[in-house]
C-alpha cells in the first residue's frame, strides 16, 4: 500500500528527469575537469609530475623551452597538481565534457611550452623564477631578490657567498 | 463447392494473419507496451521511452546477425519462436472482438485457447534447452515450474465462466467464446456479480505469471540468469520472441475482456471500447504491479500460486455451482 | 540514410563488461541506468543481460590479465553492428593501474574501441555523452 502511494505522488509530482543530452544540464560549483594550464605562471618546479597518480604529466626539454604535457586520458582528476602549484599555473576547469571518439585519442592533452631565459651571469639557458613565486616567499621585493632572479642557480650560489658582487 | 471453400479459406487466413490476429493484434501489443514502459518510467519520476520504442526494438532486432550457438540444436533453435509466435496469432483469431468480430466456430473454442496459450511457454522451454547453455536450462526448469502452478487455477477459472454460461442457458458447460460473449452481451457482464469476483481476481494473478512480468518473470529474470531461455538468442530470433510476448499480451487481455465484460457497442465504436479496457486492464493489471513489487523467488511465486489464485479460483468454482 | 536505418538507430541496447574495474565506473553506469536523473531509456537505450542482444557495448577496468580471454570472448559473441565505449580512464590508458604486472594494458590493443569517456569515474552526464556519441556512429555502421 505503501508502495502504491508512493508511486501515485511519483505519478502527481511529473519527471524530474534532467533534459541532458537534449537540454542543457548542471554543474556543481567544485568540479574538477579539464585542467587548464599557463605556461605563464610556470616555474618549472615539476612537483606536478611528482605527485600525479596516473603518471599524467610530463616535462620535457625542447628548443622552445621546458615543454608541460598532460593526458586526460590517464588523469584521475584528482587535483593534487593544482594543490601543490604554488603559483597555481595548473587549473582544474568544471569543463566536463571529455567524451571523444577513438581517433581524437591522443589529441585530448593540455601543452604549454615555458620560454627559457638567460642568465644575466654566465648566459646560459635557465628557467626564471616568475614574479608570482617571489610575491609569494617575500612579500615585497627589493633589489637584491630582483637581481638574483636573474641568475641560473650556478650564479646565484656564487652571488650568495660574494653577498651579490659578481 | 471449390469456390466457396476457398473464400472460407481465405476469411480464415486474414482472421489470422491480418485481423484480428497477426497484424492488428501485434500492432495493439506493441502500443500496449509502449504505453506500459512509458507508465512505469512515469511512475518511477523518469521520462520513459518513445511509444512506438517496441517497434524501434523490432526494427532494430531485424537487421541484427543472427548467432547459433555451436552446441544448440539449429533447426529447433530456430523453429521455437515461430511456434509461438503462430500459435499466437492463431489464439487472437479465436477471441472474440465484442461487437466487431466473431470467431468462425471452424476455428475453435475455449479448449484451443487454452491449449494455444501453454504454446509460448513451451516454446521458450524448448527455445531454452535447444540453446544448449545451462542458463537456458534453468530458465526452462524455473518456467516448468511456474506453468504447472499457474495452470490450475487459469484452467479452472476457465471453467467456472464455462459453467455459469452453460447452466444460465440451460445446459452444462459452453465452451465457445461467442457464446459467452453473447450470454454477457444480453444479460450484463461477469464482473458486475460479486459471486464471480474471485474468479476474476484467480485470473489477474495469472496473467503477470504467463506474460512474463515482474513479480513472476522469474524464468527471464535478467539480472540472475540473464534472461534464461533468450540468452543465446540475437537477431531476427529474439524479435520474434518479442512479437510472440505482444501477441501473447493481447491474446491473454483479450480473454480476459471476453471472459468478464465483454458489454460493448457494434460496430466501430466497439472497437475503441476495446482498445481502451486493454490499456486499462495492462495498465492497472502489469504496469503498476510490476512497477510496485519486486521478483518473487521461484519457489514463493510457485507456493503463491498453489496457495491464493488456487484458492480463490476454487472458492469461485464453489460459488457458481452452489448458486445453480 | 534510408527510414529503417533511422528507425533502428533509436534502439540501441547497451551491454556492460567490467574488465576488472574497482566498480567506481559501474557505480556510475548504474547511476546513470537506474537514477530518473539520468533516464537513458530516452535515447531508447535499455541494460541488457545477454552479450547477444547488445549494440552498444561499455567497458570499464584496466583489462586485467585474468578476464582478458573472458573479455575477448564476450565481444566476439556480440553480434555486428557494434560499438565499444571506454568508460573511465582505466580502459583507455590502464590509468593508475598502468605498468602493473597484473595488468594486460590499454584495451584498445586488443580490440577496436570508438568512443572514450575519461573520468576516474567520469559522470553520469559525460557518459551520456558518450553513448550519444556512440549512437552517431552506430548508425553510420546499420
Amino acid at each position: 500500500m505503501n508502495m502504491l502511494m508512493l508511486l501515485l505522488r511519483n505519478l502527481a509530482r511529473g519527471p524530474s528527469t534532467d533534459a541532458f543530452p537534449f537540454g542543457d544540464t548542471f554543474t556543481p560549483e567544485r568540479l574538477r575537469g579539464r585542467i587548464r594550464f599557463d605556461p605563464e605562471l610556470c616555474t618549472g618546479c615539476r612537483l606536478c609530475a611528482h605527485v600525479c597518480a596516473g603518471d599524467a604529466i610530463h616535462f620535457d626539454e625542447t628548443d622552445e623551452g621546458l615543454r608541460f604535457t598532460l593526458w586526460h586520458n590517464t588523469c584521475t582528476f584528482c587535483g593534487l597538481c593544482e594543490h601543490y602549484c604554488q603559483t597555481k599555473a595548473i587549473h582544474l576547469t568544471d569543463d566536463w565534457h571529455l567524451a571523444h571518439l577513438q581517433q581524437d585519442k591522443y589529441a585530448m592533452i593540455e601543452q604549454g611550452v615555458v620560454a627559457p631565459a638567460a642568465c644575466a651571469g654566465c648566459g646560459c639557458r635557465m628557467t626564471a623564477p616568475v614574479p608570482a613565486l617571489t610575491a609569494l616567499a617575500y612579500r615585497a621585493g627589493n633589489r637584491r631578490i630582483e637581481h638574483l632572479q636573474t641568475l641560473c642557480p650556478d650564479c646565484r650560489r656564487k652571488a650568495g657567498v660574494t653577498g651579490g658582487r659578481s | 463447392m471449390p469456390d466457396m471453400l476457398s473464400s472460407d479459406t481465405l476469411s480464415l487466413l486474414f482472421a489470422v494473419l491480418v485481423f484480428p490476429g497477426g497484424l492488428f493484434a501485434l500492432c495493439v501489443g506493441l502500443v500496449l507496451k509502449g504505453l506500459d514502459r512509458r507508465l512505469a518510467a512515469r511512475l518511477q519520476r523518469r521520462v520513459g521511452p518513445p511509444l512506438l520504442q517496441p517497434l524501434f526494438d523490432l526494427v532494430k532486432l531485424a537487421r541484427k546477425r543472427t548467432l547459433v550457438p555451436d552446441i544448440a540444436c539449429k533447426p529447433v533453435f530456430l523453429a521455437a519462436p515461430m511456434v509461438g509466435c503462430v500459435s499466437m496469432a492463431l489464439a487472437a483469431a479465436l477471441i472474440p472482438i465484442p461487437g466487431v468480430y466473431d470467431p468462425d466456430p471452424l476455428l475453435g473454442d475455449l479448449l484451443v485457447v487454452l491449449y494455444l496459450l501453454a504454446v509460448p511457454a513451451v516454446a521458450l522451454m524448448i527455445a531454452g534447452s535447444a540453446s544448449g547453455s545451462s542458463y537456458g536450462a534453468i530458465g526452462f526448469s524455473r518456467e516448468m515450474a511456474l506453468m504447472l502452478a499457474y495452470e490450475g487455477p487459469l484452467l479452472m477459472v476457465l471453467v467456472t465462466v464455462a459453467i455459469k454460461t452453460g447452466l444460465a442457458q440451460g445446459g452444462v458447460v459452453t465452451f465457445s467464446l461467442s457464446e459467452i460473449v453473447r450470454y454477457q452481451q444480453e444479460h450484463g457482464a461477469y464482473l458486475a456479480d460479486p459471486w464471480m469476483w474471485p474468479a476474476f481476481l484467480a485470473f489477474l494473478a495469472f496473467f503477470p505469471a504467463n506474460l512474463g512480468i515482474a513479480p513472476f518473470d522469474i524464468p527471464e529474470a535478467e539480472s540472475e540468469v540473464l534472461e534464461g531461455p533468450l540468452l543465446e538468442y540475437s537477431g531476427p530470433p529474439l524479435g520474434l520472441f518479442k512479437v510472440m510476448s505482444a501477441l501473447k499480451a493481447v491474446v491473454v487481455l483479450s480473454l480476459g475482456i471476453a471472459l468478464f465484460f465483454p458489454t460493448a457497442p457494434a460496430g466501430a465504436p466497439g472497437l475503441l471500447v476495446h482498445l481502451l479496457k486493454l490499456g486499462v486492464l495492462s495498465l492497472a493489471g502489469v504496469t503498476v504491479l510490476r512497477t510496485a513489487i519486486g521478483r518473487m523467488r521461484i519457489d514463493q511465486a510457485v507456493l503463491f500460486y498453489l496457495k491464493w489464485p488456487e484458492a480463490l479460483a476454487i472458492a469461485g468454482l464453489a460459488a457458481v455451482l452452489t448458486l445453480a | 540514410m534510408s527510414f529503417i536505418a533511422r528507425i533502428s538507430q533509436r534502439s540501441p541496447w547497451l551491454y556492460r563488461i567490467n574488465a576488472g574495474s574497482c566498480n567506481g565506473c559501474d557505480v556510475e553506469l548504474a547511476t546513470t541506468a537506474c537514477i530518473p536523473r539520468y533516464d537513458v531509456e530516452r535515447l531508447g537505450c535499455q541494460y541488457c543481460g545477454s552479450p547477444k542482444h547488445a549494440d552498444i557495448v561499455l567497458i570499464t577496468g584496466p583489462l586485467t590479465l585474468r578476464v582478458k580471454d573472458k573479455v575477448l570472448r564476450l565481444y566476439e559473441e556480440i553480434p555486428d553492428p557494434k560499438v565499444t565505449v571506454a568508460v573511465g580512464i582505466c580502459p583507455i590508458s590502464g590509468g593508475v593501474f598502468r605498468n602493473s604486472y597484473a595488468v594486460a594494458g590499454a584495451i584498445d590493443r586488443y580490440l577496436p574501441v570508438d568512443v572514450n569517456v575519461p573520468g576516474c569515474p567520469p559522470r553520469p552526464q559525460a557518459i551520456i555523452e558518450g553513448i550519444a556519441k556512440a549512437i552517431d556512429v552506430w548508425r553510420e555502421r546499420l
